[in-house]
């Protein structure tokens, strides 16, 4: 398998890229330090205060020390910013993708190995959390609960309670297959608890699927993450994210197009690098799988 | 998607008075322009925010972006005049600005002859009386609660639904006059008299909570469709004319008014000026970064520009009941550190926002006198900040900072990020506290959630200091229950007797002065780090005459442009 | 066949009803009173309890939760001054800010949202077919590569970045567009078109990547069945093969998927409209959200829910409509 992944050019290059991201997001103080500055201290001085507060100097302000610039209106340093930004949008989405595998795997087996009527049960739950709109409900959740509650940690935890339908559907209908086979059935039979079956006989054989989909899931966590930052229910400052970012550059259109472009830029690359790594993984692992998160 | 707050709370608002005189840009093209001849055409004004209630008892004082006065006359109303003249009271169905007696307990107003609803029903005194007693009804929340607070026996009074015998303490002896008789003297009168509660409502016509779907108007415009936050067009009421309105000059036939939309397009819009943009302004959309580029270079947008002012303060408020605020060297320490370039510059630079080192706001009206009692400089004094916190026995603290979760009313996170960076230099460490818009208010103004340390602005309901003052300082307006503006819960005997001395008084200007001084005395105390004030820059589409800002408000003033 | 609809129909009802309840009940424990913000400032106590009074958020949660059940089947009065006012079933009750009827904003906004979704779907099934039938057929490898590559890019842009990059590109550095507004459809067709055309394309560039997948698998799978090789065998043209039978074996499953993937983008339209400033659902969420409106909020829950569970049904007869080996059971 190893060999196969090896000789796909696009995983290699999405694993590569991914694989400094999350680099970048866990040196993320190094790196500022390495730069000397941090991603709170304001810089008047470098902005020119009666156009609005736009960077002074040409392309956002890059200098010597301020290697991207710095950010319109506080003057605070962007490469700082940027690498900050890393980590809550690697972090979360690896955070809320855990999750949803533990949940998801938890609920389908559980579904899938259960009697009939917990079956029943269990695949009603996992329908509804299916039909649940996900923004619309991710919108109304965080902007009630309390304001001072841990931002990232949160963020995490509401994308997986609203996206773990995905990964229960799987888990149950692998179960399901699996359950028929003979050594499972002789398991089961020979009076092994559920839980010993469930761990040695059903979890090695959901391996490649989950980790096909979980995959997959990386980058949609991030978009969400990124979506929700967008809309100003995301990380609270002085935390900087690449969604609010975003958000906050749409009034910097002309005067500091470079400001759109970098954390544009970089999510964009994140995100592609780790669509290629579920693309190969996809290819490698499990090539019949179709479910894609929506 | 910035929301419409009440002008009050407003953050986004502007300044004729500081531009010597005002209305600088007014002369070019005011040079020809007359009243008489300037009526015609279709106005389009696109704004963010909407107007959410349409109905006189539930409009604020400076609520709907100067619109409201287009369909409701009241007792007085603004002088519409650009800088310092702006900042009067005029008489409007009034014949004048109205008699005090009684020590400035009682107020006599005469309405003047001709004066119709849109029905072409006269205009009576009862009319108004009725109106007044709707902004009474819990059924019809949201205006400004002055009027509570004044008039004498109506604190409990629950409105004409609940209560029809109506409230005592206003007479109406016969058809043209109307006499409040209030529980204290208040010399600002004229000025509570230009609110939208002052506006005539024919008590047939009243529907309650649907009465705002077409309130019946009694100035030059009527209503031809409303949908609140959306939407509302204005044709002309018939029934009205210049002979008996001198301030309304209503020059368009039609006012088409779009809302909801986002200020970057707004301005986009107005710098094309394509079709119908031509004849578009804007009272709520501030011009970003992208304008302020073109601006004062000469080009021709420069001739296209209202620069004003809306009395407003942006502050740091302390809670001196908590430790460590209740030590007065904690909060000089903290006046000498605060850095207000910076604030500035998170508010959207020095186009539309200027640092302050006073409460009242740099406007004469108010009685404005300058005083800085804990230099910062422009970008703080660390040195200085840490010296004195030294001499309080503390050194390197933490403090909690309450601000609002996003930055619709200029109290948000960019402020706050802003405020924390500056005290940071002086050792001081910042927690942020950030809390929902929607409920700010409501911690913040109760005393037994009120964090010690928060961002706060407070704008001028009219232009005079009382407004301004009172309900940050007074200790009697120390509210227990929730509501309360009185961050700093100060309550000195010496500084309530001042303030009931000048509310006695009828005189703007001997009231101003002294005013003025008052503010400069409290601000010895360092009850609250004032931070900014604002200014605001609008611009107008290419086709529109007579625009200025107005002292009152600082906003375009609809009532006097003409697009012909 | 009755009873298929009947356990569906219960099965949309309870995940609707599920939905209410989780909104309703997170809504009040939040530490905030919709009454402070509409009594507006300066509210002493006594007047702030009259306000709850008039707003009918004075009962305990659960007896609220009983009216609002009540009223959505059976309808609702409300004091308003002089008179009632009466709301009739299905009742959401009147918005905390604005006092409208939430039916009226919501049956406002649907169309705005209908449309947003409709139009970026016709677009995303044009170049999304068009694309994955080029990749599929293999006649040309640099045209295969492309697409393959843009079908991973579409997974991975977010679609405000694609909004911002459009009117970065569109509407400040080739002016050919001005910023949209929107423009209601019967005011001007003409510019009701241009102003959607933005936010169209931005949705349309990540669900055609969806669809371009989806045939090209399918064309390829369908090309390998054995009947097309014995269609090969017999000689039948090419094209032929192709038009007849590979396509439609790859369009059918793409047809059924339409009615959900509709709901999908009007129920994931929140960002598209806040960014394109379109009056749809989405951004009356959003908005509703911020003033603590929970008759509003609670409403756009349960329309989306029910678009959600109505698109799901709609699939499913589609499919068995198209596929007479599906039995609905």
């Amino acid at each position: 398998m190893i060999r196969v992944l090896r000789k796909d050019r696009g995983f290699v290059a999405g694993a590569v890229v991914a694989g400094l991201m999350v680099l970048v997001a866990i040196t993320a103080p190094l790196l500022a330090a390495l730069a000397g500055q941090d991603y709170t201290t304001y810089h008047d001085t470098l902005l020119d205060s009666a156009r609005g507060g736009v960077p002074s100097g040409p392309l956002g302000g890059i200098s010597g020390e301020h290697w991207l610039g710095v950010e319109p209106g506080t003057g605070r340093d962007l490469f700082a910013r940027l690498v900050y930004g890393a980590q809550v949008s690697v972090g979360v989405a690896l955070a809320a993708t855990a999750l949803e595998v533990l949940l998801g795997i938890t609920f389908g087996v559980a579904a899938g190995l259960g009697g009939r009527w917990l079956d029943a049960g269990l695949s009603r739950v996992i329908d509804l959390v299916l039909a649940v709109p996900i923004l619309v409900l991710a919108v109304s959740l965080l902007a009630i609960v309390p304001q001072d509650w841990p931002r990232p940690l949160l963020l995490a935890t509401v994308i997986a309670l609203l996206g773990w339908g995905g990964t229960a559907r799987i888990s149950r209908g692998e179960t399901l297959t699996l359950r028929t086979r003979d050594y499972v059935a002789a398991a089961q039979v020979s009076g092994a608890s559920w839980w010993r079956v469930a761990r040695r006989e059903i979890l090695p054989g959901l391996t490649a699927p989950i980790l096909t989909y979980a995959a997959l899931l990386i980058p949609y966590n991030m978009i969400v993450e990124a979506g929700l930052s967008f809309l100003g229910v995301g990380v609270r400052p002085p935390t900087p994210s690449w969604g609010q970012m975003l958000s906050s550059a749409t009034t910097w259109f002309r005067a500091d197009p470079l400001y759109v472009f970098l954390p544009g830029a970089l999510l964009f690359l994140t995100l592609l690098s780790f669509v290629l790594v579920a693309n190969g993984l996809r290819r490698a692992l499990d090539p019949r799988q179709t479910e894609v998160p929506r | 998607m910035r929301r419409l707050v009440p002008a009050v709370l407003s953050a986004t608002v502007l300044l004729a008075g500081c531009q010597g005189g005002g209305g600088g840009d007014t002369t070019g093209s005011n040079a020809a322009f007359d009243p008489k001849t300037c009526q015609g055409g279709t106005l389009t004004v696109l704004n963010q925010g909407g107007i959410t209630h349409l109905d006189p008892a539930r409009l604020y004082t400076s609520g709907g972006g100067n619109l409201p006065s287009l369909l409701f006359r009241t007792l007085t109303t603004r002088n519409r005049q650009p800088g310092e003249a702006g900042t009067k009271p005029a008489p409007d169905l009034a014949t004048d600005l109205g008699t005090p007696s009684d020590g400035a307990k009682t107020w006599t107003y005469h309405l003047r002859d001709g004066i119709f609803f849109e029905d072409g029903t006269p205009i009576t005194a009862a009319d108004i009386k009725y109106g007044i007693e709707r902004s009474f009804a819990p059924e019809l929340p949201g205006g400004a609660p002055y009027f509570r607070d004044w008039l004498a026996g109506a604190a409990d009074y629950q409105g004409p639904y609940k209560q029809p015998g109506g409230i005592k303490s206003i007479e109406t002896p016969d058809d043209k006059t109307i006499i409040f008789k209030l529980r204290k003297p208040e010399g600002d009168f004229p000025f509570l008299a230009t609110a939208t509660q002052f506006a005539p409502v024919p008590k047939s016509k009243d529907k309650g909570a649907e009465y705002e779907a077409h309130p019946i108007s009694s100035g030059p415009y009527q209503v031809e469709s409303y949908e609140p936050k959306k939407s509302l067009v204005l044709v002309r009421n018939k029934h009205w004319s210049t002979q008996v309105d001198e301030l309304r000059y209503a020059c368009p036939d039609r006012i088409e008014v779009t809302a909801g939309l986002d200020s970057a397009v707004i301005n986009q819009r107005l710098v094309t000026g394509a079709g119908q943009d031509a004849n578009a302004v804007t009272t709520d959309a501030v011009v970003g970064p992208e304008q302020l580029a073109q601006l004062g270079t000469g080009s021709a947008l420069d001739k296209r520009v209202t620069r004003g002012e809306f009395p407003s303060t942006t502050y740091l408020a302390f809670n001196t009941k908590k430790a460590p605020f209740d030590n007065p060297k904690v909060r000089e320490a903290l006046s000498y550190a605060i850095n207000r370039t910076s604030v500035v510059n998170a508010l959207g630079g020095s186009a539309v926002a200027g640092p302050s080192t006073t409460f009242l706001p740099p406007q004469k009206a108010l009685g404005y006198q300058p005083y800085d009692h804990f230099p910062a400089g422009d970008t703080g004094n660390p040195d200085k900040a840490k010296q004195v916190l030294a001499e309080a026995g503390l050194s390197n603290p933490t403090i909690d900072l309450a601000y609002q979760n996003d930055d619709s009313e200029g109290i948000g996170p960019k402020v706050a990020s802003a405020v924390q960076e500056a005290f940071k230099q002086a050792g001081v460490t910042v927690e942020l506290n950030a809390i929902d818009t929607a409920t700010y208010r409501d911690v913040t103004g109760k005393p037994a959630t009120q964090p010690g340390l928060a961002l706060a602005t407070w704008g001028a309901d009219w232009p005079s200091g009382g407004p301004f003052l009172i309900p940050i300082f007074d200790g009697r307006q120390i509210i227990t229950a929730g509501g309360n503006f009185n961050l700093a819960q100060y309550n000195d005997p010496e500084v309530n007797a001042e303030i009931d001395a000048i509310n006695a008084l009828t005189d703007p200007a001997a009231a101003a002065a002294r005013w003025g001084a008052l503010d400069a005395k409290i601000g010895k105390l360092a009850l609250v780090i004032p931070l900014t004030h604002e200014k605001d820059v609008y611009l107008y589409g290419k086709n529109v005459k007579n625009a200025y800002a107005d002292g009152w408000r600082g906003q375009l003033d609809i009532a006097r442009i003409s697009i012909k | 066949m009755t009873g298929y609809l009947i356990r569906r129909i219960g099965g949309a009802l309870l995940v609707l009803f599920f939905l209410t309840t989780l909104v309703y009940g997170l809504f009040y424990l939040a530490p905030s009173d919709p009454a402070i913000l509409t009594c507006g400032k300066g509210c002493t106590p006594e007047r702030l309890a009259d306000v709850r009074a008039a707003m009918g958020v004075d009962d305990p949660i659960p007896v609220q939760y009983w009216h609002f059940l009540e009223g959505l089947v059976a309808g609702r009065d409300y004091p308003a001054g002089p008179d009632v006012r009466h709301c009739p079933a299905p009742c959401l009750g009147y918005s905390f800010e604005t006092d409208q009827p939430v039916t009226t904003l919501l049956l406002d906004r649907i169309p705005v949202s209908f449309a947003l979704a409709l139009g970026a779907e016709v677009l995303s099934l044009v170049f999304g077919i068009g694309a994955g039938m080029l990749a599929g057929l293999r006649r040309f490898r640099i045209l295969d590569r492309v697409v393959n590559a843009l079908i991973l890019a579409g997974y991975a842009v977010p679609v405000f970045l694609v909004g911002l990059l459009l009117l970065l590109l569109f509407c400040v550095h080739l002016q050919w567009l001005p910023f949209p507004t929107y423009v209601p459809l019967t005011t001007d067709p003409l510019l009701w078109a241009q102003n959607l055309l933005l936010p169209w394309v931005s949705l349309a560039i990540i669900q055609a990547a969806v669809y371009a997948r989806l045939t090209r698998s399918g064309i390829q799978e369908t090309l390998a069945e054995d009947h097309i090789r014995t269609a090969r065998a017999y000689g039948i043209p090419e094209r032929r093969i192709l038009w007849r039978r590979a396509l439609r074996g790859a369009l059918l499953p793409l047809v059924t998927l339409t009615a959900i993937d509709i709901a999908g983008i009007m129920t994931g339209a929140v960002l598209t409209e806040t960014m394109f400033g379109l009056p749809g659902v989405g951004q009356l969420l959003v908005g509703a959200v911020r003033q603590i409106d929970l008759p509003v909020v609670v409403g756009v829950t349960l329309l989306t829910g029910l678009i959600i569970v109505v698109a799901n049904a709609a699939a499913d007869l589609l499919y068995a409509a198209v596929d007479p080996r599906v039995q609905l059971r």
